[in-house]
């Protein structure tokens, strides 16, 4: 399953590549360059080669754990991307659990008080929440809350003026290992912003099949028997009800997680983020096709791993289905 | 004369829906004494579900609301309980089983869970003794296989997992049982056998149950006593004998012309004409007037009290027997109410 996905992955990302107008060679050396240089510097990129030799040797290299080089910083892709996939892998993680706490606790209230006042609010908070774009959220965030306000800051992971010293590129685990509580509260108020503007829709498709579900789960016959042995409120919701209610939650979930990582590469530019989405996209200005390539690869190894992680989550949660077993 | 249990007195619930009051249960008597198994029938959306919820506090208020009336379980009204009471009496005093055990129990926990759950419930019990009295309450209903609490309804049959719905329900030894219509959705066989054991556990434990069935055959196996309701109130009561041999409502009489006979094969099966009006409009006068084949002037313009018939504990909601209308006053002295 994992394999042909990632095949497939591999195929489209290449293709989508090279199918971006300009010519890489030509915009290393700037418009003033020499045909004999373009064509030595192609030569050299092997991009004078098939197509289907490049995408060959492409996949080859992945195997071997290459990424290729980059044209620009012509260090290996495998070897700088680390720092940027961490921080990528911090912000994804801090907004999906926004969205998580934040949503199924909007779905459950709003299910649980089910037609009063507190419902229908919870429900127009969703549908604002779904409908705003992401780009627009987070510059309105850095408007009123960093320019206006000045609560919190607008850019980067920390303050650059702190002395910190990063061992695993995830920050918060390191300020943790180190006993630095400045740099995690400092690392803390850095990803605020963006992590909120990045978990909002998340949270709002969340809370709307949250509180469905909830209430369909809620009018079922086995929650009737719950209640007819006098389990109480709170035990009815959050055990008998949400445990089933959870199953097409994770549904959402799994598809929400594969448009937050579209939505981290435009909520890292707004607020330059040093992630695995800006690394994207400055290579997508300099026509740095290895980079491109594999980064959009990373991402889309990241969103398998999801998916696996949330197919398991599901014979966890229901015990109806069994993978392997008949 | 035994004690009474359950005493249903004037109780109506209502439904204040968007369209409409819908007047689902409205003005029903009903006594249930203790050992007693009691049938409630009628046809599908007289109210009997709702009548048993009630009894329950399982109606969602709103939208319903009860309009009047009382149920008393042991000389406890039960109207007036809050919620953290109504809790202590659910599962514990009055325990319920429903139509579809296919769905009545939760899919994603294992039956011993779901027992163990029950009983701790209402029991200061350790987990280890709870799992004892779990598979003990299993064997009483007839499973003994090892390993059945570790497993998941979807494991089940239906009529296992009915039989589970009667463990979980017997656990904590109510003094009343609601069986709404516990083996409508069981083959033949497997009804018999469920029917086998709840009478088993009325007679060897002394639960009172409350049996609800459209089902006049079987009311005919399990009950001394029989409610007939039509569109939310009481049309006939009386022991199971008089009602198969001389029943007095019309629509009752309808109802036992409509059990298919085994001798009578070849006649093409009895229904009764016309259907139940509608619950938000009901008819001003006799509710069974426009199916009825004795249909009367009076009939048409006021619904008919319940008439005491020859002896007690036999009445008829029917024109026809109005002779000397029942005195509520004189059955109830006749009643020994627990507690009072
Ligand atoms: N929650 C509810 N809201 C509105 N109407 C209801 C509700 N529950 C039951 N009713 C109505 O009450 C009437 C009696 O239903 P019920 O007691 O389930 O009938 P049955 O005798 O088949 O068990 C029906 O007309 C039904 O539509
Ligand atoms: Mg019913």
């Amino acid at each position: 399953m994992l394999i042909p996905v990632l095949i497939g992955m591999s195929i489209i990302t290449f293709s989508i590549v090279h199918a971006i107008p300009g010519d890489p060679a030509k915009a290393i050396l700037g418009d003033k360059a020499t045909p004999e240089a373009v064509a030595q510097l192609k030569e050299s990129m092997g991009l004078n080669k098939p197509m289907i030799v490049q995408y060959l040797d492409y996949v080859k290299g992945i195997m071997t754990g290459d990424l290729g080089t980059s044209f620009i910083t012509k260090t290996p892709v495998a070897e700088e991307v680390g720092p940027y996939l961490a921080a990528t892998m911090e912000l994804s993680l801090a907004a999906m659990l926004i969205a998580i706490f934040f949503g199924m606790n909007l779905g459950i209230l709003a299910a649980w008080k089910h037609n009063t006042k507190l419902d229908y609010t919870a429900m127009v908070i969703a549908i604002i929440g779904v409908s705003v774009p992401v780009f627009w959220l987070g510059l309105m965030e850095q408007w009123v809350f960093a320019q206006d306000l000045g609560w919190l800051p607008s850019n980067g992971r920390i303050d650059p003026r702190m002395a910190f010293e990063s061992i695993t590129n995830f920050y918060f685990l390191d300020a943790l290992i180190q006993g630095d509580l400045e740099a995690f509260g400092n690392a803390l108020q850095h990803i605020i912003l963006p992590a909120i503007a990045l978990g909002t829709i998340p949270m709002a498709y969340i809370a709307r099949m949250t509180r469905s579900s909830m209430l369909e789960v809620m009018s079922s016959d086995y929650v009737r028997t719950a209640r007819a042995k006098g389990v109480s409120e709170f035990l009815i919701i959050y055990k008998h009800t949400l445990r089933n209610a959870f199953i097409p939650i994770l549904t959402v979930f799994g598809l929400q997680m594969g448009l937050l990582l579209g939505g981290a590469i435009l909520t890292e530019t707004i607020f330059s983020w040093p992630g695995i989405g800006r690394y994207v996209y400055e290579a997508i200005n300099n026509r740095d096709y290895p980079v491109i390539q594999s980064g959009i690869l990373l991402i889309a190894f990241i969103f398998v791993i999801i998916n696996l992680i949330v197919d398991l989550l599901y014979a966890w949660v229901d015990p109806r289905i069994q993978y392997g077993k008949e | 004369m035994t004690k009474t249990l359950l005493e249903i007195e004037g109780f109506k619930m209502h439904f204040h829906t968007d369209k409409g009051v819908v007047k689902a249960v409205d003005g029903i008597d009903i006594t249930v004494g203790e050992g007693e198994i009691v049938g409630l029938v009628g046809e599908s959306g007289c109210g009997k579900s709702v009548t048993s919820l009630s009894v329950m506090g399982l109606v969602p208020t709103p939208p319903g609301k009860v309009e009047a009336g009382r149920i008393q379980l042991a000389g406890r009204n039960l109207t007036q309980l809050n919620a953290k009471d109504w809790r202590q009496v659910r599962g514990n005093d009055i325990a319920m089983i429903f139509q579809e055990p296919m769905t009545s129990l939760n899919p994603v926990f294992t039956i011993g869970s779901q027992m163990i759950e029950a009983i701790r419930q209402h029991r200061k019990v350790g987990k280890t003794e709870a799992r004892e009295r779990a598979e003990e309450a299993l064997r009483e209903v007839g499973i003994s296989r090892k390993g059945i609490l570790n497993e998941y309804p979807h494991q089940l049959s239906g009529g296992m997992r009915q039989r589970v719905m009667i463990a979980m329900a017997m656990v904590c030894e109510p003094k009343l049982l609601i069986a709404d219509e516990p083996t409508t959705a069981l083959d033949v066989t497997i009804q018999a056998q469920i029917l086998d054991l709840m009478r088993r556990l009325n007679r060897e434990k002394g639960t009172s149950i409350l049996l609800i069935t459209h089902d006049l055959g079987v009311v005919a196996e399990m009950c001394s006593r029989v409610v007939v309701m039509y569109a939310g109130q009481v049309v006939e009561e009386t022991d199971v004998h008089t009602l198969f041999r001389d029943p007095k409502h019309p629509y009752t009489m309808g109802l036992l012309r409509s059990i298919p006979q085994l001798d009578k094969r070849s006649e093409r099966l009895y229904s009764i004409p016309g259907n139940v009006p509608n619950p938000r409009k009901m008819p001003t006068g006799c509710r069974f007037a426009p199916r009825c084949e004795h249909v009367h002037e009076i009939c048409l313009q006021s619904n008919p009290p319940l008439f005491e018939i020859a002896k007690e504990q036999h009445t008829s909601r029917c024109w026809l027997h109005d002779g000397e209308e029942k005195e509520e006053t004189d059955r109830d002295r006749t009643r020994e109410i627990v507690g009072s």
